[in-house]
């Protein structure tokens, strides 16, 4: 039996639905966010149909962001807690980065890494969702929370886009064949085995391929 | 040269021919307002309706003292809503002070509103873009005074060089402190940087009683967003970017699977 002939299904149809509906409506939001946050970038609204354009669509796109990522939370929540490997997986981070891969605990069907990155994006999507509201409608919103949510926006943004930055480089360049898993939704036993020995575990015992 | 408007509130007979002239001229439809048992026209400026006459009901000596004012756009030097907006272009600070709204570049996000420490500009239900006050930028672009000036019958309202408005003010607050009003003094908050929209009061130490804040300001969010926050995702975005970049070159991708052996 050939690694490479054997499809370990990592992502199903729904889950790369949500992860792409995500991805999509993250990257419109944060053009045409990065236009209204900045002079140097307003350029960027333009291609959008120009500012008054997306001063009413950027807030329907961060909706619909808020929304795939409570489904997200939703479907995810449970497999992302961090249990101890996890905790001694981050301590060691600095060796991940420095693919010293075999240093580090085992990981599952997520690595603490991805799991962070999850609760860091719920957490500024919360931000961006409650702050995003309030400036959507600026007459019918006390000034108090106006002011507050001029500043938590742009700074919740700034730790969303970084936190995705990251990913994105993870998933096109660092890692070979991540894309596959969410593009297509499989992976080949050596690459579960490699990355997540003990979700590959798991999906061995639940298997009779060997 | 900078302009401004000076408004002697003690000299305000309410008339409102300045809220008149402002709809003329600015060929405004006035909508009715909601009556809520005062004479003042409406109770708060309007995206179609730019100067109102507040008639501020304060009790004083054991009696009802009417405090007029002029309730506008301040056209400040450090402009709280210009610094908040996100739009080039939208807004514009004139040569001579003026703050004005450009609405072919405004995007009605309303950040002007949540900037503006005076509460002015307001938001249009039907274009979407915001309004205020324009200084009748299109009469003293040709040398004309704004339509409220002209129109003032007590000489409340007197427009002219800044400096020359502040003289006046100044002159007219020593008057009324000859006639007794010892708390006279003139309304110039300089939080803003200096407004080019002048009041005489003649009780300054309570401009709360006059519909005005104390000591407006430029909110400190405002500029946290416009100025360290920028840097701190300009800095953020470029390490990161970059960051991911240098880790390629110098670490590469992870391993790859080994292709095809069995366990």
């Amino acid at each position: 039996m050939k690694s490479s002939e054997v499809r370990v299904e990592r992502f199903d149809a729904y889950e790369r639905v949500m992860h792409w509906m995500a991805a999509l409506s993250f990257v419109y939001a944060t053009l045409t966010g990065l236009a209204l946050w900045t002079p140097v970038l307003y350029w960027l609204a333009a291609p959008f149909g120009g500012g008054f354009v997306i001063r009413g669509t950027h807030p329907w796109s961060g909706v619909l962001f808020s929304a795939t990522i409570g489904w997200m939370f939703l479907r995810w929540a449970k497999t992302m807690g961090l249990d101890a490997d996890d905790r001694a997986w981050l301590a060691k981070m600095d060796k991940y980065a420095t693919h010293q891969h075999d240093t580090l605990p085992e990981s599952g069907k997520f690595n603490a890494g991805q799991k962070m990155l999850f609760w860091s994006q719920v957490a500024t999507a919360v931000l961006l969702f409650v702050s995003g509201i309030v400036l959507w409608f600026p007459e019918s919103m006390p000034r108090s929370l106006r002011l507050a949510s001029i500043a938590l926006h742009p700074l919740a943004a700034i730790g969303s886009i970084a936190g995705i930055l990251v990913h994105i480089y993870m998933g096109i360049a660092s890692v070979p064949r991540s894309m596959r898993a969410m593009l297509q939704g499989w992976v080949t036993p050596n690459w579960a085995r490699l990355h997540h020995p003990k979700w590959y575990r798991e999906w061995r015992d639940s298997t009779n391929i060997r | 040269m900078l302009v401004a408007k000076l408004i002697d509130t003690t000299l305000c007979i309410g008339c409102k021919a300045c809220e008149v002239a402002c709809q003329e001229w600015n060929d405004q439809e006035y909508t009715l307002g909601t009556f809520d048992g005062s004479y003042q026209t409406m109770p708060d400026l309007a995206p179609n309706f730019w100067n109102l006459i507040k008639f501020n009901e304060v009790e004083r000596d054991g009696g009802l003292s009417w405090l007029m004012s002029k309730y506008q756009c301040m056209h400040c030097a450090d402009a709280g809503c210009l610094a908040a907006c996100p739009a080039p272009g939208a807004i514009v600070q004139l040569a001579n002070g003026t703050v004005d709204f450009v609405h072919d570049n405004c995007i009605g996000c309303g950040y002007c509103i949540t900037g503006c420490p005076f509460d002015v500009p307001k938001l249009s239900a039907t274009s979407k873009k915001v309004y205020k006050c324009t200084l009748c930028s299109d009469r003293t672009a040709v040398g004309l005074e704004p339509s409220c000036i002209k129109t003032c019958p007590t000489n409340c309202l007197t427009f002219g060089e800044r400096d020359e408005m502040i003289r006046v003010a100044d002159i007219r607050t020593r008057e009324l402190k000859a006639d007794g009003f010892k708390d006279a003094g003139v309304y110039n908050p300089q939080g803003v940087g200096g407004t080019n929209v002048i009041y005489v009061l003649n009780d300054a130490s309570k401009p709360e009683q006059y519909g005005l804040p104390k000591d407006p300001v430029i909110p400190w969010t405002v500029q946290l967003w416009k100025g360290p926050l920028k840097m701190l995702g300009t800095v953020v975005f470029l390490g990161t970017i970059l960051g991911a970049f240098f880790h390629f070159v110098i670490y590469g991708p992870q391993r790859e699977e080994s292709p095809d052996e069995v366990e």
